[in-house]
C-alpha cells in the first residue's frame, strides 16, 4: 500500500532528520573549534617559542638534544621544534609563512639564502644591543662569517656554525698508499697532478678507487666541489642584477675539465651519487671522500680509521666553499616583544653550548668554543677548523644558496660534463647564460 | 495509484489552498535543494571558480612570493613567456613525453586485455597483477624504479649483465632518462587502460565471434574485424583521457630525476612550479600555466573534433 506522503505527520521526516543531522554538525564543529582556543590559551604562563628548522638525520638529533636541554635550563620560555625537509620546500614554506603573517618566532636558514629573504622584507634584522644583554658579540664570530651576516649594513643572520666542503681520508689506506707525513696526516698536496697521484696510490691499496666523490643528480655537490677549486684560482663570481654575469670562463673550464679528469673510474668512479660514494668509502674501497662535514658522523660511526682537513690547496689560493646554519627572525606582523626576547636568549644558550653540535661535524661560528680546550680535543673536527677562516658562500644573488634552484640549474648544465659527455666551455656558456636570463629577469624580491 | 488521485481531489476541491501550499512546497523544495548543493557548489566555488579567477588576474602582476613588486603589467608576463627558452624547453620536453608515453600505454594495455580475454585460466590473478601497480604512491613507485635503475646497484643493470648487455645509464644519460620515466609510468598506470579494455571486450557479445567462427574466420581476422571495431569507442575514450594524463606529467619525474639530466626531462609543470614556489615568481609562473590550460584547451578540442567526424 502506498500512503501519501504528509509533511504534517507527527513522525519524523527524513529531511528534518538530515536537517537536524546537519545543525548537530556544525555545532560540534563550533565546539570542538571553541575547546580549541581555550585548550592552547590555558596552556601555561611559559612562553612557547615556535621555532622552524630543516635538520634531519644525525643534525637533527643534536639538534632535538639541544633543543631539549635549553628548554629544561629555564622555565620562563619552552622552544616548539618544527622540522621541515631541506631543501626547496623548506624555502618555499617558510617565505610562504613569513608572507602570509604566520610566521614562527625563529628559524634557521642556510646563511647564503639570507640575501635573497632579508630585502623583501620576510626578515627582521637582529638587534646587536639586545645580543649583547645576553652576552653574544660581533668578536664572537669568524670574520667571514660575520661579514656575510649582513644585509644592506644590518645583521639578518646569526651563525650557528659553518659547514664547509672538506676532504675525509681512510688513515690505514693512505698509511699504505705511502701519502702520509710524519705527523701522522696526509702530505701536504698542493698540485693538482699531485693529488692526482695520492689518489692512484691509494686505488692501488683499496683495489677499488682513491677518491669518492656523489655527485649525480646532485647539484648541490657539483657545485661544492666546482665552487672550491674555482675559488682557489683566486678567481669570483659576480651577480648583479640588470648585468651579465662576471665569472672567469677560463678558470671555469680549466676547473671543470679537472674534476671531469678525476672521474675516470680508477681515480673515481663517473657513477657516483651521494648514496654510493658515502657507502664506498664507509666500506673502505675508497682512501678518500669529498664531502660537507656534516657526513663525519656516518664515517666514524661505520668504523673507518678516519681523519679530516680541508680541500687541499691545489690552485694556490686557499679557499673552501661553506654554508651556515644561521637563526632568523621571520618578520612578524605584530610583534610580542617577550617572545622575541626570550628567541634571543634561547639562541645565545645554543650558541654558547654549540660544542655538541660541533660532534656533529660542523665548525662552531661562536668562537670562544672553538677556542676552548674541549673542542682543540676533538678529533678529528679539531682538523679542519681551520676551513672556518677560507670559507666562501655563494655568490649573492635572489636565486643562490642551498637548496636553491641555482644549484639544479648548475647540475642541469655541467651532469654531463662531468660525464664527459659534453665539452666544459659548453657546459660552462650555457650555465652562464642561464645565469644571464635569470638576472635578466625583474627581481620578485 | 492512491496517492495520485487522493492528491487530485485535494487539488479539485480546494484550489486555493492547495495553489498557496504547492507554491510554498516547491519554494522549500527550492531551497532544500540548493542547502544539498551548497556544500559541493562552496567547495567547487572556493577551490575551482575562485583560484581560476585569481590565477589569471595575478598573470597580469608581478606578484612574488615574498609580497614585493605586486603591481600590474599587462601582458607582461605573457610576453616574457613567449619568449623564455626554458619554457618552450619544458613544454617540448612534456609533449615528447606525452607522445611517446600515449602510444604504448595505448597498444600494451590493449594487448594485455586481449591475452586476459582470449580465455588464459585464472583470469581474476592476471586483472589483479596487471591492474595493482596503478593502486600504488607515485612516490612509491618512482623509489622503486630508482633504485632499480641505479647504475651501480641497480637490479635492471644486474640483470642485463648477466645477458651480455653492457650498463645503462638510465637516469642519468640524457638520450636514455625520458624513456626511463615512460617505463616506470608504463608499469605503473598501464593497470587502468587495460582494465577498460578488458571491459569493453567482454561487453562484444559472444554472438559475432560466433558467425564469424562460422564463416570460416580466423582469430587474427576476428579480432581485427570484430574486437577493435567494436571496442573502438573504448579507445577513443582512453587515448583522450591518456593524452591529458601524460600532459600533466610531474610527480615521477621530480622524484626520479628532478628534471636532469641537464633539464631534458623538466617538464611544464615542474617548471610552472619551480618559477612560482622556488623562484618566488608567482604572477610569471601563473602567465606560463595559462599558457598550458590553452594549450591543453586547443588539444581537447582537437581530439574531440576528429573523434565526432569519425563517429559521424
Amino acid at each position: 500500500m502506498h500512503q501519501p506522503r504528509d509533511n504534517s505527520s507527527p513522525g519524523l521526516s527524513r529531511r528534518q532528520l538530515l536537517r537536524g543531522g546537519g545543525l548537530a554538525l556544525a555545532g560540534l564543529g563550533a565546539a570542538g573549534l571553541l575547546s580549541g582556543c581555550g585548550g592552547s590559551a590555558a596552556a601555561s604562563e611559559t612562553a612557547q617559542l615556535r621555532f622552524w628548522h630543516l635538520l634531519s638525520g644525525g643534525d637533527g638529533i643534536k639538534m632535538a638534544a639541544m633543543i631539549d636541554s635549553a628548554n629544561s635550563s629555564q622555565s620562563a620560555w619552552h622552544v616548539n621544534p618544527t622540522v621541515l625537509a631541506w631543501g626547496a620546500p623548506y624555502y618555499t614554506k617558510l617565505a610562504m609563512a613569513s608572507a602570509g603573517g604566520r610566521p614562527p618566532e625563529l628559524a634557521i636558514m642556510h646563511a647564503a639564502r639570507v640575501p635573497g629573504y632579508a630585502p623583501g622584507g620576510l626578515l627582521d634584522p637582529w638587534d646587536l644591543d639586545l645580543l649583547a644583554e645576553n652576552g653574544v658579540t660581533p668578536e664572537d664570530f669568524a670574520p667571514r662569517i660575520w661579514e656575510n651576516s649582513q644585509v644592506d649594513g644590518a645583521v639578518f643572520s646569526i651563525s650557528l656554525d659553518s659547514h664547509p666542503f672538506i676532504l675525509m681520508y681512510n688513515t690505514e689506506v693512505a698509511d699504505k698508499a705511502g701519502v702520509l707525513g710524519s705527523n701522522g696526516q696526509l702530505e701536504e698536496i698542493t698540485s693538482p697532478d699531485r693529488f692526482k697521484e695520492a689518489a692512484l696510490e691509494m686505488s692501488k691499496v683499496t683495489g677499488q678507487h682513491g677518491l669518492s666523490y656523489g655527485y649525480l643528480n646532485d647539484g648541490a655537490q657539483m657545485w661544492r666541489m666546482f665552487y672550491t677549486l674555482y675559488l682557489q684560482h683566486g678567481a669570483a663570481i659576480e651577480l648583479v642584477p640588470g648585468q651579465k654575469a662576471k665569472v672567469d670562463r677560463d678558470v671555469a673550464v680549466d676547473v671543470l675539465e679537472y674534476i671531469g679528469s678525476l672521474l675516470d673510474d680508477k681515480i673515481a668512479t663517473a657513477s657516483g651519487d651521494g648514496g654510493t660514494a658515502i657507502a664506498e668509502f664507509a666500506g673502505q674501497d675508497s682512501g678518500m671522500i669529498v664531502s660537507g662535514v656534516w657526513e663525519l658522523p656516518t664515517m666514524i660511526n661505520a668504523g673507518v680509521p678516519l681523519d679530516a682537513m680541508p680541500i687541499p690547496t691545489l690552485f694556490g689560493t686557499p679557499a673552501a666553499f661553506a654554508d651556515s646554519h644561521a637563526f632568523v627572525l621571520p618578520h612578524q606582523k605584530s610583534l610580542d616583544e617577550q617572545k622575541r626576547r626570550d628567541s634571543y636568549a634561547f639562541v645565545a644558550a645554543l650558541l654558547k653550548g654549540s660544542i655538541n653540535w660541533a660532534q656533529a661535524g660542523h665548525i662552531p661560528a661562536y668562537q670562544p668554543v672553538v677556542r676552548s680546550a674541549a673542542y682543540k680535543e676533538l678529533m678529528p673536527q679539531a682538523h679542519y677548523a681551520g676551513a672556518a677562516d677560507i670559507i666562501n658562500y655563494d655568490p649573492r644573488a635572489w636565486f643562490t644558496g642551498s637548496g636553491s634552484d641555482f644549484q639544479a640549474y648548475f647540475a642541469d648544465n655541467i651532469q654531463n660534463v662531468f660525464l664527459g659527455r659534453t665539452a666544459a666551455k659548453d657546459g660552462w656558456d650555457s650555465f652562464v647564460k642561464r645565469l644571464d636570463t635569470l638576472l635578466s629577469k625583474p627581481n620578485p624580491v | 495509484m492512491s496517492a495520485s488521485t487522493s492528491i487530485r481531489s485535494v487539488s479539485t476541491q480546494q484550489a486555493p489552498a492547495a495553489e498557496n501550499k504547492h507554491a510554498a512546497r516547491s519554494r522549500r523544495d527550492r531551497i532544500h535543494g540548493w542547502s544539498f548543493m551548497a556544500p559541493f557548489l562552496l567547495f567547487f566555488g572556493l577551490f575551482l571558480i575562485w583560484p581560476l579567477i585569481h590565477g589569471i588576474v595575478m598573470s597580469f602582476t608581478g606578484k612574488s612570493l615574498t609580497g614585493a613588486n605586486s603591481s600590474f603589467l599587462g601582458f607582461a608576463n605573457y610576453a616574457e613567456a613567449l619568449g623564455d627558452v626554458d619554457m618552450w624547453h619544458a613544454l617540448g620536453n612534456t609533449l615528447y613525453f606525452t607522445v611517446i608515453s600515449t602510444v604504448p600505454l595505448v597498444l600494451v594495455a590493449l594487448l594485455m586485455a586481449a591475452l586476459v580475454n582470449m580465455g588464459l585460466p585464472a583470469q581474476w590473478l592476471w586483472r589483479l597483477s596487471f591492474f595493482a601497480p596503478f593502486l600504488l604512491a607515485s612516490t612509491v613507485v618512482s623509489l622503486f624504479f630508482v633504485w632499480m635503475f641505479n647504475p651501480q646497484l641497480g637490479l635492471v643493470n644486474e640483470v642485463l649483465s648477466k645477458v651480455g648487455i653492457a650498463p645503462v645509464d638510465w637516469l642519468n644519460n640524457p638520450d636514455i632518462a625520458m624513456w626511463s620515466i615512460v617505463i616506470a609510468t608504463l608499469w605503473w598506470t598501464v593497470g587502468f587502460n587495460f582494465l577498460l579494455y578488458l571491459a569493453a571486450m567482454q561487453n562484444i557479445p559472444q554472438a559475432h565471434f560466433e558467425a564469424a567462427s562460422l564463416d570460416g574466420a580466423g582469430g587474427w581476422r576476428q579480432f581485427f574485424s570484430i574486437t577493435l571495431p567494436q571496442i573502438n569507442q573504448t579507445t577513443i575514450m582512453i587515448v583522450i583521457l591518456q593524452v591529458l594524463a601524460s600532459l600533466k606529467i610531474f610527480d615521477q619525474v621530480y622524484q626520479m630525476t628532478g628534471g636532469g639530466p641537464g633539464g631534458t626531462t623538466r617538464t611544464i609543470v615542474q617548471y610552472i612550479f619551480e618559477t612560482g614556489f622556488t623562484g618566488y615568481r608567482l604572477g610569471y609562473s601563473a602567465a606560463i600555466s595559462y599558457i598550458f590550460f590553452g594549450l591543453i584547451v586547443v588539444v581537447s578540442i582537437a581530439q574531440f573534433a576528429i573523434t565526432r567526424k569519425r563517429s559521424a
